[in-house]
């Protein structure tokens, strides 16, 4: 029986991490998508990196969730050796919106996350540098990619 | 006790694009760099959730208007994965095509401006001059030069017309010769070559940890190249090859490009030889179902990803971007770590970083 490493990687993390994992699935070739708890993301995330190469953050992004009451936050791991790209995901409540950073594991992690904190208002526990970096240092309008961001015009 | 200077760069394109950079020098050793960026920045993603998905595609161009092809590309590709959509071969043979037309003159650019920055004038004609014959070829396609929305999801937009080949043959053969040109003028110069040998370095351990991207990555010996890695439009029906080079500095990156340029010009050729006939482009549904794609496209400057979330209507209800130059910017401080200040210039460009695409 052939498994591809896609489905590998589903079974180890499945295995290693039950409960923890709300939903895997691989969609096509080279690419499989994690849904689980925003307490355990480092958690997978770094055995990802030790087990499996996913040693780079290629991008980390963050959207009002549909449901209404928390936001959608993702990150995109890539493994060189397997040449699969990972897509890690969580919410996290809107009341409380706060994540362990990725950033003191994964150096690639640092400014996507400090992207996604100033456009979404994720604090990411754990990054040492969450300064502005695309707005402007007197910006007090808020967070301009949430859908509750007044538009003007 | 040695103070240091902190100098101010930027932000007003002081050889190095809108961008600014707080400098710690040592003597003219920079000890410390921190780019300050955001000049440029549009708020493209935003402007994305308030436009149908249509009318996105001349928007993302504008991210990297130098690559629009390549880019939109990236674009197209995710909302046709959202929508369960079959692009016919034609078209994804026609889109190889422009892609890579648009690779060689991202590259084109990049090279007049690395020379500049490395005090070579004559670089910049050039390319420039001959960048325009490949605007011109877009423009026989499309009918605009350098922003072309050409790709749609579902296809492309027009079909090459009839004088396509013949014109693409004259092009092409002119610019392999003046590749050779190039090569033996600025690569092979020893002014060239003192500008930027053990300029810049990364080693490919750091290079993974930051997370570089497209050629700069494959400078540091990494082999990594969307187009073979997760073959998209019509790579895994022709031959390429992916240069690697293992030094790590600012002249094994240039090399690549170079190289790379040959590969383009190789890869137009074969695409326009097995260019299938049948239909150009299909239906697509006006909607955007309830689901989100990550689609990645090789720019010129390196992997392109696109996050596309759907939420059943027109419009795209998040649209994240993330771009080769915003990764490989975030390298810099680190490469700059002890470098002369008159090599900035030098180390900036090899990454060929592009602050529109660095903003968005």
């Amino acid at each position: 029986m052939s498994s591809t490493i896609e489905d590998e990687i589903v079974r180890d993390v499945l295995q290693r991490h039950q409960g923890l994992v709300k939903r895997i699935e691989t969609k096509r070739r080279g690419r499989v998508s994690i849904e689980a708890e925003k307490d355990y993301i480092v958690e997978i995330a770094l055995y990802l990196r030790d087990k499996r190469d996913f040693s780079q953050v290629v991008s980390a992004t963050s959207f009002d969730a549909p449901d209404g009451d928390s936001y959608a936050v993702v990150y995109c791991l890539w493994s060189l050796s397997h040449r699969v790209l990972l897509a890690l995901k969580t919410s996290i409540p809107k009341e409380i919106p706060r994540l362990r950073s990725l950033t003191p594991f994964f150096e690639s992690a640092n400014w996507h996350e400090r992207e996604t904190h100033e456009m979404m208002g994720i604090q990411f526990e754990g990054h040492l540098d969450l300064g502005r970096l695309l707005l402007p240092e007197d910006w007090t309008e808020g967070f301009p990619l949430r859908k509750t961001f007044r538009l003007q015009g | 006790m040695s103070s240091l200077l902190r100098v101010n760069w930027g932000p007003q394109h002081p050889i190095t694009g809108h961008l600014r950079f707080i400098l710690d020098l040592d003597g003219d050793i920079v000890v410390n760099a921190i780019p300050e960026i955001g000049y440029t920045h549009r708020g493209i993603e935003k402007l994305a959730e308030n436009r149908n998905y249509l009318q996105v595609v001349p928007l993302v161009e504008r991210v990297c208007n130098i690559d629009s092809f390549n880019v939109s590309l990236g674009y197209v590709m995710a909302v046709e994965e959202l929508m369960g959509v079959k692009v016919p071969e034609r078209a994804q043979f026609i889109r190889t095509i422009m892609a890579e037309l648009g690779r060689i003159m991202s590259h084109l650019y990049w090279f007049a401006i690395f020379g500049v920055a490395a005090g070579l004038f004559t670089l910049i004609m050039w390319p420039i001059a001959d960048r325009e014959l490949f605007i011109d070829l877009a423009e026989m396609v499309v009918g605009s030069r350098v922003t072309y929305s050409y790709f749609t999801p579902g296809g492309v937009f027009a079909d090459l017309p009839d004088e396509f080949d013949k014109r693409a043959a004259k092009t092409l053969a002119y610019f392999e010769r003046r590749i050779g040109e190039y090569e033996v003028i600025f690569l092979h110069n020893k002014l060239y070559q003192l500008r930027t040998m053990h300029v810049g370095v990364l080693d490919s351990r750091k290079a993974i940890e930051l997370a570089v991207a497209g050629p700069s990555a494959r400078g540091s010996g990494i082999r990594m190249d969307v187009r073979s890695d997760e073959p998209y439009a019509a790579y895994d029906q022709l031959d390429f090859e992916v240069p690697v080079e293992d030094s790590g500095d600012a002249c094994a990156r240039a090399k690549i490009r170079l190289r790379e340029m040959k590969e383009s010009v190789l890869l137009v050729r074969q695409a326009l030889n097995k260019l299938p006939e049948g239909p150009i482009r299909v239906r697509v549904p006006p909607i955007l179902p309830r689901e989100d794609a990550y689609s990645r496209v090789e720019c010129g400057r390196g992997e392109f990803g696109i996050h596309v979330v759907g939420q059943g209507s027109d419009r795209p209800y998040r649209l994240k971007i993330s771009t080769p130059s915003f990764r490989n910017m975030s390298a810099l401080p680190h490469m700059l770590k002890g470098a002369r200040l008159a090599d900035l210039p030098i180390i900036y460009h090899s990454m060929d970083i592009w602050p529109l695409d660095v903003d968005r």
